[in-house]
């Protein structure tokens, strides 16, 4: 009956329009924050998230770049291998190591006659992107298996094989032929046969197993040499700022192609960084808002909680009651907020599929997380005024 | 319940108060519990202030307000609560309905709100508007009525709740003397019945009810 009484009161006093009015500019301020905290979830996800990744761009080869001074001495210090696995954006570093001896090789059939000179390098196979069951070597194998970069094949087809009339060749074609290879030592030439396995489109260089290198240097080499001039980096991020700061900074240079984005993505970072400052500027004022439009409903009840609490309406009573009248509509505003985001992001995500651009279907838990927390600060926000307009009564 | 006022004064009737006597400001009183105290006040010596005092709408005075002999405003707002909705009613001067309310839902208010329960049943609110011939505005909104109707309201709604004391400030200024009469005595059943006492400020001498104590203010 009371209930009753004061619910027909403060209905009747707080107004329907200005009731609607405070509502939807609750939901409005609402909708602009926690869409702003989606948004940025899904650009995190967009840049960082698995399913968005290039494979390849994900390892570098690294070295010294060739300058007047540095001729003769690109060699990578251990300390320098050390400095680079410290760095927070490289995840691993595997070293090129390179052979000690001097190689040649021949083509081993009558379709491919050719010689040249060559060298070899290996690098752990987790750096590897040709993934092949061929891809390994004991003492018995007949042949070593070798990787050549796509780019060789590429040079010889458009290059070397239409100016010198030569036919070109395929990857099968080139895989299926063996090749002769001849390894210079202090005692003589030493013959095996070797095959292509693999092109590969990371490491610029002629790979071979690194048992086999292992094995082979041990061997056959002249000198051993234990310092690596070129090492391969696998990195979440080769876009990453940081990193391409680091190469510069340490007179390293690599594939320019794959950090070139680098500079579209320091672009990109300070637009959202401009945004987020923004956004937050805009949750301040939206909370002003809140704020202002919770005091303005319950400011506009302020004759009747005075004239209730000298008829002797116990406080306590009187607070509880217009929580209950006001806070809910709260609640209500930020679930269907919530609802309509989820909605948004489900549709945002279908839409960014076709696009081979992923994010989550589901809403994130961050924005559920500030959709509490906003919800936690209104709650302190009505009870303050109710309180405050209950005490000055 | 017994009420004293110790040396009250109010701080912007000061100055004036220096120069005049009262039987109330700035003097020793004990109000026993059951008298029916009459103040007699010119306008403008206090009389709402006096009663605002009284039931703690105001603090700006000096000297000290003992219900049952504890300090008016050492009550914290809970007790207030409980004071003002079992032990002191009060008829406003300026009658203070809500006026989106009902005439009923005004009175009705009053009665539901004592947390230790009702003291009266909902049809007596019928009986007390048949007694003050205000039954025809019971479902009217309260700012639609006259002043009059308002006030005999306001009367009921001061009656239907538990009360030791009853603050009225000019009760009668809006009604005839017929209506007078009639709302007069039912104050008068309806103290009796909780052996409660009164203070009733007016302008004028009058005989409405059977005072029992005359002060001038």
């Amino acid at each position: 009956m009371l209930n009753n009484l004061l619910k027909k009161l403060i209905k009747a006093s707080a107004g329907r329009t200005r009731f609607i009015m405070a509502v939807t500019g609750l939901s409005v301020a609402l909708l602009l924050i926690l869409s702003a905290v989606q948004l940025q979830v899904n650009y995190n996800h967009l840049l960082h998230g698995k399913s968005n990744k290039d494979s390849i761009a994900n390892f570098l080869v690294l070295n010294k770049a060739v300058t007047a001074e540095t001729i003769g001495a690109t060699a990578l210090s251990a300390a320098d291998i050390q400095q680079l696995k410290q760095q927070p954006f490289i995840d691993a570093v595997g070293l090129l190591t390179p052979s000690g001896f001097k190689v040649s090789a021949q083509g081993g059939s009558a379709q491919l006659p050719f010689y040249t000179d060559l060298f070899f390098e290996s690098v752990p196979d987790e750096f590897i992107d040709v993934v092949d069951k061929d891809w390994n070597w004991s003492e018995e194998a007949q042949y070593v298996p070798v990787i050549i970069p796509n780019m060789f094949l590429d040079l010889y087809n458009f290059g070397f094989a239409t100016s010198q009339g030569l036919p070109q060749l395929t990857q099968d074609l080139v895989k299926s032929l063996p090749l002769k290879i001849s390894i210079t030592t202090p005692m003589g030439n030493v013959p095996y046969y070797a095959r292509v396995i693999g092109f590969s489109d990371r490491i610029s260089s002629v790979l071979v197993p690194q048992n086999f290198m292992t094995w082979a240097n041990k061997r056959f080499a002249s000198e051993v040499r234990t310092q690596p001039s070129r090492v391969v980096i696998k990195t979440s991020d080769p876009g990453n700022p940081q990193l391409v700061e680091y190469l510069k900074k340490h007179g390293l240079t690599t594939d320019a192609d794959k950090t070139r984005f680098s500079k579209y993505r320091q672009i990109v970072n300070t637009v959202v960084n401009i945004s987020g400052i923004t956004g937050g500027l805009m949750l301040l004022f939206a909370l002003l808002i809140f704020t202002l439009f919770i005091q303005l409903t319950i400011a506009s009840c302020k004759e009747e909680i005075t004239l209730l609490i000298a008829l002797g309406a116990a406080p306590a009573q009187l607070y509880r009651f217009l929580m209950r009248r006001f806070f809910p509509s709260n609640v209500v505003v930020i679930v269907v907020v919530l609802a309509v985001i989820a909605a948004a992001q489900f549709a945002l995500a279908e839409f960014l599929q076709q696009q081979s651009m992923y994010v989550m279907h589901l809403i994130s838990p961050f924005t559920i997380l500030a959709g509490v927390i906003i919800l936690a600060v209104l709650w302190l926000v009505n009870s303050s005024t109710i309180k405050k307009y209950i005490r000055q009564s | 319940m017994e009420l004293v006022l110790q040396n009250l004064i109010p701080i912007p009737l000061r100055d004036k108060l220096s120069q005049r006597n009262s039987d109330i400001w700035n003097t020793q009183k004990t109000l026993k519990q059951g008298e029916w105290i009459k103040v007699k006040a010119p306008s403008g010596t206090g009389k709402t202030t006096l009663v605002h005092i009284l039931y703690r709408l105001r603090n700006d005075y000096t000297g000290h307000v003992l219900w049952n002999g504890k300090e008016e405003q050492r009550f914290s707002a809970a007790e207030l609560a409980v004071l003002r909705q079992s032990a002191v009613s009060v008829v406003f001067q300026d009658l203070r309905l809500f006026s989106q309310l009902t005439a009923r839902e005004n009175i009705e208010l009053n009665r539901v709100l004592p947390a230790s329960g009702t003291h009266y049943e909902s049809t007596v609110i019928d009986a007390m508007a048949e007694r003050l011939g205000v039954t025809h505005i019971l479902q009217q909104r309260a700012g639609l009525c006259s002043y009059g109707e308002q006030q005999r309201i306001a009367i009921i709604r001061a009656l239907v709740q538990p009360f030791q004391w009853l603050l009225m400030d000019e009760p009668f200024s809006h009604l005839d003397e017929e209506n007078t009469r009639k709302a007069a005595a039912l104050i008068a059943e309806e103290c009796e019945k909780r052996g409660a006492g009164f203070i009733l400020t007016d302008l004028d001498e009058d005989r409405h009810l059977p005072y029992t104590t005359f002060y001038n203010l």
